[in-house]
């Protein structure tokens, strides 16, 4: 149960937020080719260290925020967002 | 009858005025509280405890501990009870485990004489063929001869085990002379501190030592007991440090719970277990009367237990030497003492279930019942492996050793080094001042990032280095193995001949030695075995010890019952306000997801028909419902719904579909316009909680300048549908000042009225049933009131509540899908026949290039209408659309019943494209094989296609 | 001395019990080549299936199997070894059906005891949902000649005495899936089998070597990697090896060892967690899946109870496992069965599994030419292991993609034809 840093209700169990992955910057969907559109679909950098995630503050504010989280250690970085 | 009970020691823990009665193999046998099972039963005399588990040689008391592998029993309905360290309680049933028919007499032996072809993975290289052979007679013999206790899964309940959060600063693992010194001064440095030891009481190593080493523990144990800001918990076990020091512990002696998995979240965590002292491999040492000199010391100075009348001790180290001195004490003579650190050495252990003679390195034989061995240490590091560590092996000292630890976790006592009592618990306040320094630093940081939290109380403090004075590593023999082999394994009886074998046949790597010879494997997960083990594949590949490596302790640190990790199961079901009603008017429930619902109050086919003819009411209360309220709700509605929004009327409702950014439909339902701001959408009932997450994703993260805001009311309204052709004539003898006439409130429209006297209510008039139908939304707190009066005021018109399975009957009539069940995870828009009602020229809209794509595409399944030619077969759903000839799935039902309004059967199902022209004909396959054929309809509806019943 | 090298027989074990003679090594620590016809990364049951058929079916020998631990370290040794063929689309139940299929003839084929049990699978329903999508598997099944049926509460609790199937639980039991077929096998065997088979026939297993890098050529990204060029090595902690083919056969690391070919993939990592209990006298005589409670248990001829679970929710590469698995897992059995409370957990682990957004693995050639996948193996790569390794060695041996698993071609998450596993196998062990 590792401890989540939300913006608004502080460090809190995982267990009360949602993980919604990787950040993946959404295309333009009138201009988009449908090659890019699935790229944003589907592939993922699945990098063994430091990515850039969605967590949503599920059991406390419902607040979405991004934090940076070493996906080989699990350590999160100070997300410097509010 | 306890004929090995000393006089009385200075250190005991019995309390000799109590007289404890328990049964062993059915016979009765006392002791005192204090003492533990094993203990008792060797004060009467018992010298066999358990079975080997390939061989069934007998076993003895080994290690007289938790961890003793010989003294696994079962008490009552619990198996695998560790004998050495369960306290005897009156009354206790204990028996002995995988034996047949008796400890004594078990037939289980008989393997012992074809031991020697039952080598290391010998089950690998035999029972090839014939195949059958292996599962239908091999396979049931080996399972026969599953080790471990009974348990009886007939009878057992789930007891009523709890759990507990904790948020201590500091948590000592240990209560020896370090873990009490860490406590300590972790508390006086104004750490919150839990303190938590697996035996009974305090004191670890000091219980069995002499007078100095009782004095320092009384001192220790009295300040701490006395130390407010110490929580002592004895009996409990710390099981498990995971990531962020989230610690485990299972509390035993709760005085409710039968255990109780307390969850740590923890600042610094003080690891202090203290050692785990080593067996020794050679010929025979799995006889009873081989003890180690831990267990010597334990059995005579804390239960006050002769182990033997003549003994042989091979000491390499001091605990050896006091082992001598204790046994001399307890009047057992000492025949031997071969000291190991000048080379001294015994090779064999002989007897008829004893130990009765001992051979030497040096040729000698000697009679004795007792073989006590000390020849070293196993640093049990599964706490610091479970926090990164990998331990490095010191050749002087003859063991592992922590290596880089974490900030947060901090050894101290024997894990860390050798000492004196003096040096062990000066170094634990150390570790104990620094363990609170960095946690109250860590909780001033977590005050401070919690914005509103009150301020932090003052400044955290220093950061302060880590200057403890490392404990010394004393030099240490290096003896794992003899000149001769065995045991290795006790729980697994793998022998040091097996495990050369092993690496022989290239399993030459830690790892895969131990899943080819199950060497560690066992209940104890190697605490005793894993350092020879090492030891002996270093030997066989000639290497250092340091080259090997050792397996990484996984959790728990040990086994935690499987009522204790559940607590109490916690699995709520949501009612809706109205289920009271139900189940005291005969309905027959249905679970559905989070929701328990009436599926039927007894006739499903009478209450859809009561529906067509007069009138009915549901409660449909699980119907997922949003508030929506802001400026730009009309803007979000058109990004997460495939059809358009902005001109919806007030007073109006809208049908609406939505999918996925892959074109996948993902939910539906109706929403309406109750004010110009303010709207009130509804959602499938599985899909309420993430259609609300997905809207506040939207406009959180991809629209923050939108003003909507969202509110989910799915319980705070009850939803009941008042559906029939009467359903206009029962709902206006209830409403007041509402005009329901077909002009006033028309299809698809939606008001805000009074019910029965109660204001607020949302009605809109929409036709899932495909009648005329009014779903009423009534702030919980007066439903009740409002589907009481109205059946109270319907009944000259035949009102009657129907459930579930009635409205599935009548919305599949009407052609109705349901998200998830007429489309599947791979389903898009053209598939449902959304084909109306997607704009694919808006500016934006969840999965727009996907929904565009699909729209070109000209094969994918196609939901129709189907209705078997035959009328009275119901082809079950899930049922295959098959080509007529050959073996080609083209399709399935994926919805069927019985329609009472038609008296035929009549079905949705997904068809390939070509099959999807009204009038096609189709095959089913049905559940038992038979093929019927169907037709495919022009409309998903079966009943009333135009929708004249639900205008009128 | 057999195809396979020494062989293995009761008679062998008397002769060895008697004589005391050592047996000889099951494979060797071979000296590395500096090129090779096929270089296959990963040492589990998936490459060393994928060199054995090479070898064996194809006579392609010059091939190497490089890991950067041991064989069988990763998810080859870390899941709960369940096999069946139940899934739920055509192209599924061919796939893995052949994979039983191989599985059954294994023990003979490769002279090493797996220990195949089919003991029967029974995938609970608990919903009316979830026996709708039972029906629905079963009618696929039963249409391909799959052993395969719905049963109800009666039968479940006569397969398996110690379910609770009263109706007053929170999670009623009101059918199950039976497959007679499904069961379990010893999974480090198969590896061990694979392993022995393909050194006999000169593959060079070459363990405790890392891959550092992929060396390409004629690619449109940097260093000539990515689509439009060709393999021509691997950059390893033991020096380079030279190979026109190069084959991803990794689970956990897939992302990281396909980007250095240049060919992202659509996978994200998650770690599977399983544990083990005590060992107890046998009382669980089939495999028992909930996919509602996220649990299957199963009991080993040890006595021990295996459980598993579906994948953590957050993506990590970290193995450690964690407490709430273990409370989540032992609270959802003691709902199956309450009578077993005093069972302990012994040994908790995980594995990672690389998940791709359709729950079906990425097989075959990429748009680098001589760099191919068998990859996004999800939770179910186990079971597939065999027929992975045959289909893949016939796509390199032949240059075209085998049948069985055109569907699971990388494009098409490009051309938008995903597979339709999800339903069946969002905690379908």
């Amino acid at each position: 149960m590792i401890v989540v840093p939300c913006p608004n209700c502080g460090p809190r169990n995982s267990s009360d937020l949602r993980n919604a992955g990787e950040v993946v910057p959404r295309p333009d969907p009138q201009t988009a080719s449908l090659h890019e559109w699935r790229s944003y679909l589907y592939l993922r950098e699945n990098p063994a260290g430091w990515v850039t995630e969605t967590w949503y503050c599920r059991s406390g504010c419902r607040r979405y925020f991004t934090i940076e989280r070493n996906t080989a250690t699990n350590e999160i970085r100070d997300p410097g967002n509010s | 009858m306890s004929i090995h009970r000393l006089p009385i020691r200075s250190g005991e823990l019995i309390d000799r005025s109590t007289n404890l009665s328990f049964t062993w193999n059915g016979r009765t046998f006392s002791g005192h509280e204090g003492d533990t099972i094993a203990s008792a039963l060797a004060a009467a005399g018992v010298e066999v405890f358990s079975r080997g588990m390939k061989y069934h040689r007998r076993r003895g008391i080994l290690t007289a501990n938790h961890w003793d592998p010989n003294l696994a029993v079962q008490v009552g309905d619990e198996p695998n009870v560790r004998a050495g360290s369960r306290r005897l309680v009156d009354g206790m049933e204990v028996t002995a485990q995988n034996v047949w028919p008796s400890l004594r007499w078990d037939l289980g032996t008989a393997n012992r004489l074809v031991g020697r072809f039952l080598s290391a993975g010998f089950y690998y290289k035999t029972f090839m063929r014939p195949q059958f052979l292996w599962h239908n007679l091999y396979q049931r013999v080996l399972r026969k001869f599953a080790p471990g206790g009974r348990v009886h899964w007939k009878t057992g309940v789930h007891g009523e085990y709890d759990k507990r959060y904790a948020h201590p600063d500091v948590l000592v693992a240990g209560g020896g002379p370090a873990g009490m010194a860490a406590a300590l001064s972790a508390a006086e440095a104004g750490a919150s501190v839990m303190l938590v030891e697996q035996e009974p009481e305090l004191g670890g190593h000091l219980r069995w030592g002499g007078p100095g080493d009782l004095a320092v523990l009384a001192d220790l144990s009295r300040a701490v007991h006395s130390n407010p800001g110490i929580e002592v918990l004895c009996d409990s076990i710390v099981t498990g440090r995971y990531d962020h020091n989230w610690v485990a512990v299972v509390q035993r002696s709760h005085p409710v719970a039968p255990e109780r998995l307390i969850k740590a979240r923890v600042g610094s965590l003080i690891v202090a277990p203290g050692l785990v002292e080593r067996p020794y491999v050679f010929a025979g040492n799995d006889l009873p009367g081989v003890m180690l000199a831990g267990a010597v010391r334990r059995l005579v100075n804390l239960w006050a237990v002769k182990p033997g009348s003549r003994a042989v001790v091979l000491s390499a180290n001091s605990e050896g030497d006091a082992a001598v001195a204790d046994l001399e004490s307890a009047g057992v003579e000492v025949v031997a003492v071969l000291d190991a650190r000048a080379g001294e050495d015994v090779v064999g252990a002989r007897g008829r279930g004893r130990v009765s003679s001992v051979q030497t390195g040096d040729g000698r034989t000697l009679r004795a019942d007792l073989l006590v061995t000390a020849t070293g240490w196993t640093a049990p590091t599964s706490l610091l492996n479970m926090a990164g560590d990998r331990p490095l092996y010191d050749r002087t000292a003859a063991r592992y050793f922590p290596q880089s630890l974490p900030d947060n976790v901090l050894a101290t006592g024997g894990i860390a080094g050798d000492g004196s009592t003096t040096e062990l618990t000066a170094h634990g306040r150390e570790t104990g001042s620094l363990a609170a320094q960095r946690a109250l630093r860590l909780r001033h940081a977590r005050r401070t990032q919690t914005p509103r939290s009150l301020p932090p109380e003052s400044d955290p403090p220093d950061e302060i280095a880590d200057n403890r004075i490392p404990l010394r590593r004393s030099p240490h023999p290096e003896r794992y193995r003899s000149t001769t082999h065995g045991l290795v394994d006790f729980s697994e009886d793998v022998s040091s001949k097996d495990l050369i074998q092993a690496a022989g046949e290239g399993f030459d790597s830690i790892e895969l030695m131990k899943r080819y010879t199950t060497v560690t494997m066992g209940p104890g997960q190697g605490k005793l075995e894993t350092v020879n083990a090492a030891a002996v594949l270093a030997e066989s590949r000639a290497v250092e010890m340091a080259d090997i490596g050792t397996t990484v302790w996984r959790p728990p640190f040990s086994p935690v019952s499987l009522g204790a990790l559940a607590g109490r199961i916690f699995e709520p079901v949501r009612r809706s306000a109205l289920q009271g009603w139900h189940e005291a008017n005969g309905a027959t429930n249905l679970l559905a997801g989070q929701w328990v619902r009436p599926d039927h109050y007894g006739s499903p086919m009478t209450e859809a028909s009561n529906v067509r003819e007069n009138v009915g009411i549901i409660d449909v209360t699980p119907l997922g419902k949003l508030d929506l309220r802001g400026p730009d709700v009309a803007n979000l509605l058109d990004l997460v719904y495939v059809n358009r929004w902005q001109k919806l009327e007030v007073g109006r409702v809208r049908y609406g579909a939505m999918v996925a950014e892959d074109g996948v439909v993902s939910d539906d339902g109706v929403t309406g316009r109750l004010a110009d701001n303010h709207y009130l959408m509804t959602t499938t009932s599985s899909g309420a909680g993430a259609v609300w997450e997905m809207l506040e994703d939207w406009l959180q993260t991809y629209r923050p300048d939108w003003e909507v805001h969202v509110t989910p009311v799915t319980g705070g309204l009850t939803s009941i549908n008042v559906a029939g052709p009467r359903s206009r004539e029962l709902l206006g003898r209830l409403v007041e000042d509402l005009d329901l006439s077909a002009d006033a409130f028309p299809y698809f429209s939606v008001r805000k009225g009074i019910v029965s006297g109660v204001e607020d209510c949302i009605i809109w008039r929409i036709g899932f049933t495909g009648e005329l139908s009014y779903e009423v939304h009534v702030p919980s707190g007066h439903a009740l009131h409002v589907w009481e009066s109205l059946l109270a005021n319907g009944s000259d018109l035949g009102v009657a509540p129907f459930g579930v399975e009635a409205q599935r009957v009548l919305r599949l009539e009407k052609g109705h899908y349901i998200v998830g069940q007429d489309t599947d995870g791979l389903s898009k828009a053209p598939t449902a026949g959304l084909g109306g009602l997607v704009k694919l020229d808006k500016a934006d809209t969840i999965g727009l290039p996907e929904l565009r794509a699909a729209f070109e595409r000209t094969d994918l399944p196609v939901l129709v209408g189907l209705q078997p030619d035959e009328p009275t077969v119901v082809p079950d759903e899930a049922c295959q659309i098959v080509a007529a000839e050959g073996n080609e799935i083209l399709g399935r039902v994926t919805s069927s019943r019985m329609s009472p309004t038609l008296k035929r059967s009549i079905c949705l199902a997904q068809v390939d494209p070509s099959l999807a022209p009204a009038g096609t004909s189709v095959t089913i396959q049905l559940v038992d094989g038979r093929r019927v054929s169907a037709t495919v309809q022009e409309h998903h509806a079966h009943v009333d296609p135009e929708g004249v019943r639900q205008r009128v | 001395m057999s195809r396979h090298g020494y062989t293995y027989s009761a008679g062998k074990l008397l002769r060895h019990g008697l004589t005391r003679g050592a047996w000889p090594r099951m494979w060797g620590r071979p000296e590395r080549r500096d090129s090779y016809e096929v270089v296959i990364i990963g040492g589990g049951l998936h490459g060393l299936a994928t060199a054995y058929y090479l070898a064996e079916n194809h006579g392609i020998t010059n091939v190497a199997v490089v890991d950067k631990g041991y064989l069988g370290g990763g998810g080859s040794g870390r899941n709960t070894a369940i096999v069946r063929s139940n899934y739920l689309t055509p192209e599924g139940v061919a796939f893995y059906d052949r994979s039983l299929h191989l599985y059954n003839t294994m023990a003979a084929d490769l002279n090493l005891n797996v220990m195949l049990s089919r003991r029967g699978h029974l995938t609970l329903a608990h919903t009316d949902s979830a026996l709708r999508t039972m029906n629905w598997r079963a009618e696929v099944n039963k249409f391909l000649d799959i052993d395969s049926s719905v049963i109800g509460p009666e039968e479940v609790k006569r397969l398996t005495p110690s379910l609770d199937v009263s109706t007053d639980t929170r999670y009623p039991i009101l059918g199950a899936l039976y497959h007679p077929p499904g069961g379990i096998v010893r999974h480090d065997a198969v590896v061990w089998g694979y392993a022995r088979a393909a050194d006999h026939l000169g593959v060079h297993l070459l363990q405790e070597t890392e891959v550092l890098d992929i060396v390409c050529a004629g690619g449109d990204g940097p260093e000539g990697k990515g689509p439009g060029g060709r393999v021509t090595g691997v950059r390893t902690s033991r020096g380079d090896i030279s190979s026109p083919v190069v084959v991803n056969c990794t689970a956990g690391w897939a992302s990281l060892i396909s980007n250095m070919a240049g060919v992202p993939l659509a996978i994200t990592t998650h770690p599977l967690q399983a544990a083990v209990t005590e060992p107890c006298k046998v009382f669980l005589p089939t495999v028992v899946v909930s996919g509602s409670l996220h649990v299957y248990v199963s009991q080993t001829d040890r006595g021990e109870l295996v459980f598993g679970a579906s994948v953590d929710p957050v993506g990590t590469y970290r193995v450690n496992g964690t407490l709430e698995f273990t409370e989540e897992l032992a609270g959802h059995v003691l709902e199956l069965m309450p009578g077993i409370s005093k069972m302990r957990l012994m040994r908790q682990w995980s594995g990672l599994c690389d998940m791709t957004p359709d729950y079906s693995p990425i097989m075959g050639h990429t748009p680098v030419e001589g760099y191919l996948v068998d990859v996004g193996w999800g939770t179910y790569g186990f079971k597939a292991g065999p027929v992975a390794g045959e289909t893949m060695a016939e796509t390199i041996a032949t240059g075209r993609t085998a049948e069985l698993i055109a569907a699971f071609t990388i494009d098409r998450f490009t051309d938008g034809d995903l597979v339709g596993e999800k339903g069946a196998a969002a905690v379908g062990h």
